[in-house]
């Protein structure tokens, strides 16, 4: 009974806190000259009520931004966004060609096989902290079907 | 009768329209070459060698790309599916293709920092760049866009939206394909193999 009332305290407390799961993190891995890079992962919401990234912070870059990539009239667009929402029971893909986290100011290159740190911070006020290893993000090799 | 005319004009702008942005803007298929278009030429920029010219590599099948450096995203993309296509290329083959990654942002990308970041991703692929006038005179040639944006919320100042396309050239110097920056490498690789 003991157990049962602390199992349900504790869900109560954390029912305001964000339920979300990151999955697939990843880093870029670039070359030692550059000065940006780019994060990817998949964030689902377990939740059922919404919630949104709102800012980043790492210590390998001076700043962390959310940017979106959009092809329009086939240019390739870039802009940064004040957040990503993620709806309640929904999931949402950070990945090449669409949303990702950009860092810019590398004070140290991305190296593949290391990783690196990136708290990303929630809008009910909840951090979350990730250590994402540090990849070369390609895309597929696929076979070609003749 | 008169009122028809000017939905019928509309209709037909429409049409054209839409028939045009399906030819540059639509799926990957490859476009024919273009043999009597003024598309495409030689071009002048700077290297890590110095001054070249698209005509010093006669003989090879080179791929160019338009971006620039503080691209997080799209340019290594492309990078990488380049690198992918040429190392399915046998060592001779590999000795006739090259890459040029020309960035269209020469005040923050210098022709050194430049190849350092080509060389990352293929000893292949090579960063050439220019003066704004040497730029613009390419782009326009290749039919490709860029244009720098101001970004007052961001860190990075500015950024450049680009087309992201690799432009395949001959090993005659002629623009034979426009292909998209993220075309499948298998597809690339034959498209290049298909030249030795």
């Amino acid at each position: 009974m003991k157990y049962l009332a602390t199992a349900l305290l504790l869900s109560a407390s954390l029912a305001n806190a964000a339920d979300l799961n990151f999955s697939d993190a990843r880093a870029r891995a670039v070359p030692p000259t550059a000065d940006i890079s780019a994060a990817f992962m998949t964030v689902t919401n377990n939740a059922d009520s919404a919630v949104a990234m709102v800012s980043a912070e790492s210590s390998i870059a001076e700043t962390v931004e959310l940017h979106t990539n959009s092809m329009v009239d086939g240019k390739m667009k870039m802009r940064r966004i004040a957040q990503i929402d993620i709806d309640a029971n929904a999931k949402v893909e950070l990945k090449p060609g669409g949303l990702h986290v950009m860092f810019i100011g590398l004070k140290k290159p991305l190296v593949m096989g290391e990783t690196v740190d990136l708290k990303i911070n929630l809008s009910d006020g909840t951090s979350q902290e990730l250590q994402l290893p540090i990849v070369h993000i390609e895309p597929m090799m696929k076979k070609m079907n003749h | 009768m008169r009122k028809i005319a000017p939905y019928a004009l509309l209709g037909i702008a429409l049409f054209v329209g839409a028939w045009l942005s399906f030819e540059f803007f639509g799926p990957k298929t490859p476009l024919p070459r273009y043999a009597n278009a003024s598309i495409g030429g030689d071009f002048k920029l700077n290297s890590v060698d110095g001054e070249q010219s698209l005509s010093d590599f006669r003989g090879e099948v080179v791929l160019v790309y338009f971006g620039f450096m503080s691209c997080p995203d799209v340019c290594p993309t492309s990078m990488a599916v380049m690198k992918q296509a040429i190392n399915q290329l046998n060592e001779a083959e590999r000795a006739k293709v090259r890459g040029i990654f020309i960035s269209v942002d020469p005040q923050r990308d210098t022709v050194d920092e430049l190849n350092a970041y080509t060389q990352y991703f293929s000893d292949r692929i090579f960063g050439m760049t220019g003066s704004k006038e040497q730029i613009d005179a390419v782009v326009k040639q290749y039919g490709a866009y860029y244009k720098f944006v101001q970004l007052d919320d961001s860190a990075l100042g500015y950024t450049v939206d680009h087309s992201a396309r690799i432009y395949l050239i001959d090993p005659e110097g002629q623009l034979a394909d426009i292909l998209a920056h993220d075309i499948n490498p298998a597809e690339l690789h034959a498209k290049i193999a298909a030249y030795f």
